[in-house]
């Protein structure tokens, strides 16, 4: 085990790098998530065979493939885009930060369409027929029935769309980002010690995945407090 | 920036020859993690803390870690110990094929558990309540009551795994597997056409979830042909 | 007199904290019909349910034909045998036949081989006038059927004792004669039976004795007709006054 003493710094920064690939992904899947779910709902039959083919693609395709199709792929997008005002661009490098990022925001977001989708249509239709034959309008049914109902149906699921993030950071390091993985070989490179070295990375992740499995227990026990002493 | 279809169709048949190490790491792992996960179950359902205990903590370790760090660790860690390489997994564990199986193997098992105990504690009470009242044992309960029913309401979750272990089977390629996903990262290397490349290997792997979705779905159908939904 | 089929002995049971029943002392012989009513949550369900060990008491005695009911799996299971219940949710299998349904119990607990299981689940089919129906899945039967079935069902281990719990509730009001009139059927053939039940027309023409709860207690035990014409208990006047009263 004292091979890792030197390594500690490494894996630490290493680690603050997928909390805030996490973070930015987090952000971003949350925001696809509930374009595409409003698209699926949407009358516009435009709007919801873009959405349908979103999910299928990136439901039906390989992370590591996403990730390298958005990396090197909009290496090239850019590339070109620059060349057409200075032709003497050679390359455009793209953060494997934000490429992997985007990437597993795109994937999670996915599943958190078909998420936020059966959120919206799981609120019981007598509650909404209840607040507006109470007089509510459409914006005080929104906020004060529909938008809570739908927090406490997605919330299950929302837990798990966080885990597949978290878990998902570590593909990242295929497209050479300086994450928990790359210390790891370069750890094991130096020291020879490769069971020791992924293991440590085996742990951190464990804990963040407890950490968010914890929180979201919480919220939902939250969630559930006021609706038991209904019973 | 052109989309070169000549590039493409000299390409997909190079792919579509990692097709079988595809399907080889999907059947195996699936058909071995099945097992592993009927296992993992019955260990839970048992009251005995020995069983259940160990079976929690190997579903929240594998649940809870990402599957590239899991492959990583038992095909570049596990050769770290001497025992490990004078053991008679060796052979199995040299190879990157082996440990691909193994590490896959181990992680749908761990999931697949998951859902086949939901399944499980999903089958209405009342119904076990119905078959303790006619004497029936806890066994022949479990065997016609609970498995029937829960195998039918397993069907859906189950295909989505099946479906997420095809995509993982891709994660096969970092690990110098020559699937089809490793092919292609190949050819990409090669060509530096990532579009032409990467987009049509997506499209056949959508191909295949479709048919999975499909042939889970026909069979779901089957199963619940007389039971009300 | 012989001994009593059912001994109930200062029987406690709780839900955590919450107790749901408090000193329950009953006997019940052989042949008697016993209606048991009271408020919801006073615990006429959990009392039945105690008695086939679908919950456990936390003290006191249950007898089922002389036969202690504790944690030994082998007296449960005989007394199982022995005691049939039907439920307000019917709860039959939803992916075997009407006909497997019935045959189940008898080839698994009585190891009868299957034309004798057969045979016996046509005949309780026939009893309960729907034998017909043999070869559909449940979910093909309207309500009524469904219960009557689970009546058939329950008569194919032929019980010394038939529990019914609330076996009328989830069912459309014009379908609760074709399953009081199987049920009272019964009755007259002298089985040995305990309803929980607000059907107070069936108390009055069948119960030997009406039994009254309320907060998990035996409130008030009489025949029927001192039940209803002369109600001791300030409890019982207000719940009948309630439940008659429209």
């Amino acid at each position: 085990m004292e091979a890792i003493t030197g390594w500690w710094d490494d894996y630490f920064f290493a680690s603050i790098v997928v909390l805030k690939i996490f973070m930015a992904s987090l952000l971003l899947m949350v925001i696809f998530g509930l374009i595409g779910a409003a698209a699926k709902l949407s009358n516009s039959i435009i709007a919801k065979k873009i959405a349908n083919a979103y999910t299928i693609i990136f439901r039906g395709t390989p992370e590591i493939l996403v990730v390298l199709l958005i990396y090197f792929g909009s290496a090239i997008a850019l590339t070109s885009l620059f060349q057409l005002f200075d032709p003497s661009i050679k390359y455009v490098d793209v953060p494997p930060f934000w490429a992997g990022t985007f990437a597993i925001a795109l994937i999670v977001g996915s599943y958190a369409t078909e998420t936020f989708r059966g959120a919206f249509l799981g609120v019981e239709p007598g509650s909404i027929e209840a607040a507006r034959a109470l007089g509510l309008s459409n914006l005080q049914t929104f906020v004060y029935i529909r938008i809570p109902e739908m927090w406490r149906i997605a919330l299950p699921s929302f837990g798990n769309h966080m885990l597949s993030l978290v878990k998902d950071t570590a593909l990242i390091s295929i497209i050479g980002l300086n994450e928990l993985l790359f210390v790891a070989e370069q750890a094991t490179a130096t020291t020879g010690k490769p069971f020791t070295m992924f293991i440590v990375v085996g742990l951190i992740y464990l804990g963040i995945s407890t950490v968010i499995t914890l929180f979201v227990m919480g919220l939902e026990a939250y969630g559930r407090s006021h609706l038991r002493a209904a019973k | 920036m052109s989309f070169d279809i000549t590039l493409i169709l000299d390409s997909l048949p190079k792919m579509l020859s990692g097709i079988g190490l595809t399907f080889q790491l999907l059947i195996l792992s699936g058909v071995l993690g099945l097992l592993l996960a009927f296992v993992l179950l019955l260990m839970r359902l048992t009251e005995k803390w020995y069983f259940s205990v160990p079976a929690q903590v190997f579903i929240y370790v594998f649940r809870g870690t990402p599957i590239l760090v899991q492959i990583f660790i038992i095909y570049y860690g596990l050769p770290q110990f001497e025992a490990i390489r004078e053991s008679i997994f060796w052979p199995i564990l040299r190879e990157p094929f082996g440990c691909a199986i193994l590490a896959l193997t181990l992680n749908t098992g761990a999931y697949v558990s998951e859902i086949l105990r939901g399944a499980v504690l999903a089958v209405d009470r009342g119904l076990l309540e119905a078959g303790s009242a006619l004497g029936l044992s806890r066994n022949q309960r479990f065997i016609y009551i609970t498995s029937p029913l829960a195998i039918r309401l397993g069907i859906p979750p189950y295909s989505n795994d099946v479906i997420s272990l095809l995509k993982s089977t891709a994660l096969a390629s970092t690990i110098t597997i020559f699937d089809m996903m490793g092919i292609a990262r190949t050819i990409v290397a090669e060509t530096y056409a990532p579009y032409e490349i990467f987009i049509s290997l997506a499209i056949i792997y959508m191909i295949f979830t479709f048919f999975i979705q499909k042939g889970f779905g026909y069979f779901e159908n089957f199963m619940s042909r007389h039971v009300k939904k | 007199m012989t001994q009593p089929l059912i001994q109930m002995q200062n029987v406690d049971k709780f839900f955590g904290s919450f107790q749901a029943l408090k000193n329950i002392n009953l006997e019940v012989h052989k042949g008697e019909r016993i209606v048991v009513c009271g408020p919801s949550g006073s615990g006429k369900s959990t009392m039945i349910r105690c008695i086939n060990r679908l919950e456990k008491h936390n003290s006191g005695k249950i007898l089922i034909g002389g036969r202690e009911l504790t944690d030994s799996e082998k007296d449960i299971d005989a007394v199982r045998r022995e005691v049939g219940m039907v439920f307000q949710s019917f709860n039959l299998f939803p992916h075997m036949t009407v006909l497997r349904n019935l045959m189940l119990a008898p080839q698994l607990v009585r190891k009868n081989n299957k034309s004798k299981a057969k045979e016996i689940a046509m005949k309780y089919l026939e009893r309960v006038k729907i034998p017909d129906q043999a070869n559909k899945y449940p979910s093909q039967l309207s309500g009524g059927q469904q219960q009557r079935v689970a009546i058939a069902r329950a008569l194919c281990m032929s019980p010394e004792i038939l529990l019914f719990d609330e076996p009328t509730s989830a069912l459309d009001p014009e379908m609760i004669n074709e399953v009081l009139e199987v049920m009272e059927d019964l009755a007259n053939e002298g089985m040995t039976m305990i309803c929980v039940t607000h059907e107070m027309g069936f108390a009055r023409s069948v119960a030997d004795r009406v039994i009254f709860m309320d907060l998990g207690e035996i409130v008030e035990e009489a025949s029927p007709q001192e039940f209803f014409e002369n109600p001791k208990n300030e409890r019982t006047k207000l719940f009948l006054s309630q439940i008659l009263s429209h």
